[in-house]
């Protein structure tokens, strides 16, 4: 009963941070930068309300909820695009080096995620649920992996990231993994379990609010103070390379 | 097994975000950092490399190119640190009101990213000459990328203001 209380508490704090990431997305004007975020969170704060109002039905629940999640996957993956977009959008040199890695990345990850469909050991519960799970499941791993993907890109390539871009993919990577792992935890474990990781799905969606109002609302640091190196030394290392150069 | 797998990739993901928030808090105090170039010419020099192949029994001259590539990796990882800084910094100048400005940060951003690419592809070489000391693949090109790229942040900086001119002179 206390987990239930903790979970419906939860909920409500989720909706509320929803509410405020709403207003700092409209005072920022967000939906220029961020198109797809912008969709991508009016989804999931209508989706919030509207299974929280739904919640004692239980039938309508159950495809709302499969329905809007199934959205609120599409709309990550286009998030994933759009945070790629920006990223190496001043970077032609980088942009079709990194496209084609993304491209071969992602079709490992399609493979990887069907072969997960495929395989995957029975669930312990059955139906249309654990159809939906499993689908979700494999998603998620290719959502999860691309993002690791846009990570590690940008840092091989030491790319500056801004502070709201930055902050869109932080979130989103959290919420991504913290859903692929209770997904696949879900699909093991009974009942009784499900209860547990409503709590720490709930908690990693809250997080990703945080993370995502914090980036948005924090002012992107100015360079400028920074601590640098003799001039003597400059042309030491200018002599250096000319003779380089010339050899 | 899949499950764990999936459950590592998962763990895999939020340690790699982590690194990357760590990252990005550090590299905002960082700056600059010199580079010896004489001393990385002397470490990339084929003729000293040939010298000491000659001269020294094969286990030490292992041993002593192994030393020498693992010097060289921090001197190239130091050079795509700091094309790295390069690139933000131009990025920032880019939006500058100023034509030439914006034009000249264009250019140093297309260098210090074909320098970055270059030192990754350095990198990789220098692995593998660390793990077969007999290879030779030092990176030649490398020094006048840098050199470049140098004579075009200092282009830049004489277009800016005062304030802006130290950051880009100190490479």
């Amino acid at each position: 009963m206390a987990l239930k209380s903790l979970v419906q508490m939860l909920w409500v704090v989720g909706i509320v941070c929803q509410a405020i990431l709403g207003v700092v997305l409209v005072s920022k004007k967000g939906w220029k930068t961020f198109p797809f975020f912008t969709a991508y969170f009016a989804v999931g704060f209508t989706s919030s309300v509207f299974i929280y109002i739904l919640q004692r039905h239980m039938k309508l629940y159950f495809y709302s909820y499969w329905l809007m999640e199934a959205i609120g996957v599409a709309l990550g993956f286009a998030v994933v695009y759009e945070v790629f977009s920006i990223l190496f959008s001043t970077h032609d040199a980088l942009r079709r080096l990194a496209t084609l890695t993304f491209r071969c990345v992602l079709a490992l990850l399609v493979c990887i995620g069907f072969v997960v469909l495929l395989k995957h050991t029975p669930f312990s519960f059955r139906g249309i649920t654990s159809a939906v799970v499993t689908v979700e499941e494999s998603a998620r791993i290719i959502e999860v992996g691309l993002l690791m993907c846009l990570f590690a890109l940008s840092s091989a390539f030491g790319l500056h990231w801004r502070q709201q871009v930055f902050g869109v993919a932080l979130g989103l990577g959290i919420f991504a993994a913290v859903e692929l792992i209770t997904v696949t935890v879900w699909g093991q474990t009974s009942n009784a379990v499900h209860e547990y990781l409503n709590v720490v799905r709930i908690l990693g969606f809250n997080t990703s609010l945080l993370i995502w109002i914090g980036y948005l609302l924090v002012p992107e640091r100015s360079v400028g103070k920074v601590e640098l190196p003799q001039r003597s030394q400059l042309e030491q290392w200018n002599q250096a390379v000319m003779e380089l150069i010339k050899q | 097994m899949i499950t764990l797998i999936v459950i590592a990739l998962a763990l895999g993901a939020v340690g790699l975000f982590y690194m990357a928030v760590r990252a990005r808090r550090r590299r905002a105090g960082e700056t600059v950092r010199p580079v010896d170039l004489k001393a990385f010419r002397t470490l990339v020099d084929r003729d000293d490399e040939m010298f000491l192949k000659e001269r020294l029994p094969r286990s030490s001259f292992s041993r002593i190119k192994r030393q020498r590539v693992a010097v060289t990796m921090r001197y190239v990882g130091r050079i795509a640190n700091n094309a790295s800084l390069v690139m933000g910094l131009g990025e920032a100048a880019r939006q500058s009101p100023d034509l030439e400005v914006a034009q000249t940060a264009m250019q140093i951003v297309n260098l210090a990213t074909q320098l970055r690419l270059q030192c990754i592809m350095a990198l990789a070489k220098l692995s593998m000459e660390y793990a077969v000391p007999s290879l030779q693949l030092t990176p030649a090109l490398l020094a006048p990328e840098y050199q470049k790229l140098r004579e075009n942040v200092v282009r830049l900086g004489k277009l800016q203001s005062p304030t802006m001119a130290p950051l880009p002179i100190a490479i």
